[in-house]
């Protein structure tokens, strides 16, 4: 596997030049494309970068490591020390599958690659990530419920409806009106997918309304006052 | 439960009153050394500050100054390490901490007012609510 | 072998029999309703001889009264005898027999309307069941309230009332003590066969106090008896025939009786209910608390419904001798003025004018301090209109322990005497009212000073076709009435016999004068008692058997503070007042306080004199307290607290007595026991709960006037129904009412 990224990414720096290569990575929002070298090399003279477990696949990540440090590219972003890291070079040969309306980018990459490692996300925000910010109807593509990817998941039913319609009759207003209808359709439960803030802090979590936590909330008296400031 | 077993053990009878003093200011102290676990684990530094609950503790233990039967001394300790182990444990609510310790330290407080000195039961209770 | 057992073996074989033509599955629960060979076998079938359970007690603990022992008459329900009088109906027997009929339209006050057939019963002879709340009781007949035929037929009816009944018992408000609801449980069947579209029905908009989902209507026209015979408003009605038919109001139009609220509590159903109350609470999570009502001197006996701190509703309850069953929208909507502008902190007004809260210590310090400064001839004290007795003696204990006798009560006028106890009671009693055949409205409107008072004499024009005489300012009221002036000239010249409505008076058998205490407030109301007076004497109003000389009274508090004679020594004793102690009067004038004065007010809202205030000290409103009152004919009743106080608020009588501590003079009584047995010392009458002390004396007494008659018209005592006391005027439902409702 890992073998294979490192050759996937030399193929495709060969293609492509060096040049174009890093810029694609820039563009996918690695802005600390910097020659960061030199502490990225003390780190992973140090050891430290044995650190980043949580990847996938540590043994790719330390090759990748290798990698980047060669090349004098990194991925850096912020948290270099046990969190785990996203880089450009899986997405080498991967086509990109689709973006959801957050901007997480869904790459798929079949062929030679283990089964159940061929699909994978990139998300938007590159410093603060998290699982839970695959919004519900790419989550069943993602993690191999379906292969109905999220874009036709909000389209199936639209597309369904269709097919229907056009069997019976042939009204293009009527098919225009029929979609516009669905899109109009509420978000299931009626409010947007929000990521887990647990852990996070306070303020960013729900408490209930009598919680200590919750601000204004704590006023439980059941009668208004007299407020002697109305006096002359 | 069993955490609240293992760490409330009855202690031997204590022989003599002295060693039931020191067995109370060894609480004492243990009970001061959590303030700050209570205070971080039921949000209370918006309400009370730490040297007011230590007081509150102690007045909690002066309440019983004129005991001095050893093993009264070592009930009481008792139900006060029980006390320390639940509170510790999250085992009572913010509200109770507030009420017992936070404002029952103030209506301990009214009661020792020198200006109710000489007053009728009416008048203290008066001051203290609608309902007597 | 069991009788169940048996039942259902003959059932098997029926079901067998008649499976061919019994496709569609009949509607009855009880399985020997359904086979006639079944319901045959299990009588044959050998049981024990049942002895008849002995005779229940009448529904209600109703008693009847024979006014003439010959028209008894005797009926057999279900086998049992009963002797009822003559013109029964055959529901009122069976309550009698202690058989609860299911009934929808009929309502013991109202007027027999006899058409949901809800009330049918098997008589014994009778073709047909028949709909027992219209059918008078013979003498021998024989009525049977649970036959089969009889279950079927309320099955039957029931079903059609649910056929247009949306089943949205989780969303009405009226779940839990709907009519339609209990009785479906009971008497309806577990399944419907009713497979179309429900109507539906426009909701009315009936004014910010009733809320209409008409969808829901039964057509029991309830409500539009009761508008058209208690309330005296002809804007209710029914419209449409069959399955259009609905309850309406004729034309776009808001209804405008002060007594609108009672058609929520007998509708059957969710169709009206009460708008403040709309999806706040469940009735059964609420607590009934007994008391009774003081936004006016009737005394109405309620029922505080109330969850936690608050109060939810309120709602009437029975007293024949008071309010019946009926209560004013004042009474029943008030309820939200006691949770707004709600004084809670003893507050001290500092120099820069500011109120600052301060702790009961401080505050009654301050106060003692001062009140030890001022001579005793400067303090004085007002009572509001919503004081209890208790607080009202300790008050006066108090001024008079401080060495003034200056205090007295709102609304009793300038110079008030309570002397003489009939000339401040209403002597007739309220329930009296109704054997008396004239009357005469002396400066007093009790459509807008007592609600409940006005639906008696309504009661009684419209059942003895009574004459109503009226003399004050131009008002509507909802029954016919002679007007006969606007003022005391008139009254001399009914004094002096020269008026026609003299000869109405002299040929009557219960004449009844009604003098409207806002007369109090002039400055010749003692020329005006005379006169009124001599009309009495002169039309033998006044006799052994029948006293019909009455005084209609303003507030809860009043008549209690002339029993306990809270009298001011002098009447401008405001004007050098040094010291005013203000418990709760919101409605005395205090710009003739001098500048100077040092004004304590003891209070539970925030209204008018707490402006003028030095020191607030917070008390119990009347749902929070235990105290006493007494309403206009002298019945002396106690409120129970419903809720507690609130924030830091005290009882009344515990502020007396406890600033009487601080200031070193320390009243005597330490509970509410022994403050009511100094009472006793005082008016023993206010310790006799729910008995009327008649007056003992009458005017043979009072000493002939030589006061000159003042010929300025009356004025109306109350400018608006809604608002006349604090928690009226904190009302916001109140304030909406009197927006809506009185322009029109």
């Amino acid at each position: 596997m890992a073998t294979t990224v490192v050759k996937s990414a030399l193929q495709a720096i060969r293609e492509r030049g060096l040049r174009t290569f890093l810029r694609e990575l820039k563009d996918d929002g690695f802005t600390f494309v910097v020659p960061l070298s030199s502490f990225l090399l003390k780190c992973f003279f140090d050891g430290n970068l044995l650190f980043p477990v949580s990847a996938l696949e540590p043994s790719s990540e330390i090759i990748l490591g290798i990698l980047s440090s060669l090349l004098f590219i990194s991925s850096f972003d912020g948290n270099l020390i046990g969190w785990s890291r996203q880089t450009k070079i899986h997405n080498i040969g991967a086509t990109v599958v689709g973006v959801d309306k957050f901007g997480n980018k869904y790459y798929e990459k079949l062929g030679d690659t283990q089964a159940g490692r061929h699909r994978w996300v990139e998300y938007a925000k590159k410093d603060r990530y998290d699982a839970s910010q695959v919004p519900p109807e790419w989550h069943g593509w993602l993690h191999f419920i379906t292969d109905h990817t999220g874009d036709e998941a909000s389209l199936a039913l639209t597309k369904f409806a269709l097919q229907n319609l056009r069997l019976s009759t042939c009204l293009k207003d009527l098919h225009i009106l029929v979609l516009q209808l669905l899109m109009l359709k509420p978000k299931r439960y009626g409010v947007e997918h929000k990521e887990n803030l647990s852990g996070k802090g306070n303020e960013f979590i729900y408490h209930s309304k009598g919680h200590a936590l919750n601000p204004g909330q704590r006023d439980w008296t059941r009668y208004q006052s007299w407020q002697p400031t109305k006096a002359e | 439960m069993a955490f609240t077993l293992r760490s409330v053990k009855v202690p031997p009878n204590s022989a003599s009153l002295e060693e039931a003093k020191s067995r109370v200011f060894d609480f004492f102290r243990q009970a001061c050394r959590s303030i700050p676990t209570i205070m971080d684990i039921y949000n209370l530094d918006d309400v009370v500050t730490k040297s007011e609950l230590r007081s509150s503790i102690s007045s909690q233990i002066r309440k019983n100054s004129h005991v001095t039967n050893p093993k009264v001394i070592d009930l009481l300790l008792f139900k006060g390490m029980e006390e320390l182990n639940n509170i510790v444990e999250h085992a009572k609510q913010r509200h109770h901490i507030i009420g017992q310790y936070v404002l029952g330290r103030q209506g301990l407080a009214q009661d020792l007012d020198t200006k109710d000195e000489g007053t009728s039961d009416f008048l203290k209770n008066f001051y203290k609510s609608n309902y007597f | 072998m069991g009788l169940g057992l048996l039942t259902s073996r003959t059932l098997k074989s029926s079901r067998i029999l008649h499976s061919q033509y019994s496709r569609f599955r009949p509607i009855v629960t009880k399985p020997k309703l359904q086979s006639p060979d079944a319901s045959s076998a299990a009588a044959a079938a050998p049981q024990p001889e049942t002895t008849p359970s002995p005779p229940k007690k009448p529904v209600g603990g109703a008693r009847i009264h024979f006014t003439n022992p010959d028209d008894v008459i005797e009926v057999f329900v279900d086998g049992f005898p009963v002797k009822i009088p003559k013109g029964m109906t055959v529901l009122q027997a069976c309550e009698i027999a202690g058989v609860d009929i299911p009934r929808f339209c009929y309502h013991s006050r109202l007027s027999i309307a006899g058409n949901c057939r809800m009330c049918l019963v098997e008589v014994e002879k009778s073709p047909k069941p028949v709909a027992s709340c219209a059918m008078p009781a013979l003498p021998g007949m024989k009525i049977k309230t649970d036959t089969p035929l009889a279950k079927k037929a309320r099955e039957g009816v029931m079903e059609f009332l649910l056929m247009n009944h949306p089943l949205d018992c989780p969303i009405c408000d009226q779940g839990g003590e709907c009519d339609l609801q209990d009785q479906s449980m009971a008497f309806g069947s577990d399944r419907g066969r009713f497979t179309e579209m429900k109507r539906s029905v426009v909701d009315k908009n009936l004014g910010p106090l009733v809320k209409t989902v008409m969808t829901r209507c039964i057509q029991c026209t309830r409500c539009v008896r009761f508008a058209t015979e208690v309330a005296g408003v002809q804007d209710l009605g029914m419209l449409g025939r069959g399955s259009g038919e609905e309850i309406g109001t004729y034309v776009e139009k808001l209804m405008t009786s002060e007594l609108s609220g009672n058609v929520i509590d007998i509708c059957p159903v969710g169709a009206l209910t009460s708008k403040p109350f709309a999806f706040k609470a469940r009735n059964w999570e609420l607590k009934g608390t007994e008391t009774i009502d003081v936004t006016d001197a009737v005394g109405s006996n309620i029922r505080i419904d109330s969850r936690g701190p608050e109060v939810m509703r309120i709602l009437p309850r029975l007293n024949e001798d008071i309010n019946e069953e009926w209560i004013s929208d004042k009474t029943r909507f008030c309820y939200d003025g006691l949770k707004r502008q709600r004084l809670n902190d003893p507050m001290i007004r500092g120099a820069d004018g500011r109120f600052k809260a301060v702790s009961w210590r401080d505050a009654l310090a301050v106060v003692a301090e001062v009140a030890l400064h001022v001579k005793p001839e400067e303090i004085v004290g007002i009572a509001g209109q919503l004081s209890d007795a208790e607080s009202m003696m300790a008050l006066k204990d108090l001024l008079n322990r401080m060495g003034s006798n200056n205090v007295w009560c709102e609304g009793t006028g300038t110079n008030p005497s309570a002397d003489l106890r009939y000339r401040y009671l209403m002597n007739s009693s309220i329930a009296g009212l109704e054997k008396a055949d004239v009357f005469l409205l002396v400066g007093t409107q009790p459509r807008y000073e007592a609600a409940m008072i006005n639906a008696r004499i309504r009661k009684t024009v419209r059942a003895s076709n009574a004459k109503v005489g009226y003399i004050g300012p131009p008002a509507d009221f909802n029954y016919d009435y002679q007007h006969l002036g606007v003022g005391p000239k008139t009254l001399l010249e009914i004094a002096e016999g020269r008026h026609s409505f003299c000869s109405a008076i002299l040929n009557a058998k219960n004449p009844a004068i009604i003098v409207g205490s806002g007369l109090f407030e002039r400055e010749d109301k003692d020329a005006i008692f005379y006169a009124a007076e001599t009309i009495a004497k002169n039309g033998n109003v006044i006799r052994p058997d029948w006293n019909g000389f009455n005084v209609l009274l303003l507030s809860a508090a009043q008549a209690a503070a002339l029993d306990l004679g809270l009298v001011p020594e002098s009447s401008s004793s405001i004007e050098s007042a040094k010291f005013l102690y203000i418990m709760g009067a919101d409605d005395v004038n205090l710009d003739k306080v001098p500048a100077d004065a040092f004004v304590v007010y003891q209070g539970h809202h925030g209204d008018r004199s707490v402006y003028r205030a030095n020191v607030i000290l917070p008390s119990a409103a009347y749902s929070e307290k235990e105290g006493t009152y007494e309403n206009t004919e002298g019945r002396t009743q106690q409120t129970l607290p419903a809720v507690p106080t609130v924030g830091d608020a005290r009882d009344d009588w515990k502020i007396i007595r406890a600033l009487s501590e601080v200031s070193r003079i320390c009243l005597p009584y330490d509970t509410l026991l022994s403050l009511r047995s100094r009472m006793r010392t005082v008016a023993p009458n206010l310790l006799h709960v729910d008995e009327i002390e008649p007056a003992t004396f009458g005017p043979s007494l009072s000493i002939d006037c030589t006061q000159e008659i003042n010929l300025t018209p009356f004025k109306a005592a109350v400018e608006n129904f809604y608002m006349t006391n604090s928690v009226t005027r904190a009302s916001k439902i109140m304030a909406q009412c009197s927006a809506m409702l009185l322009k029109e």
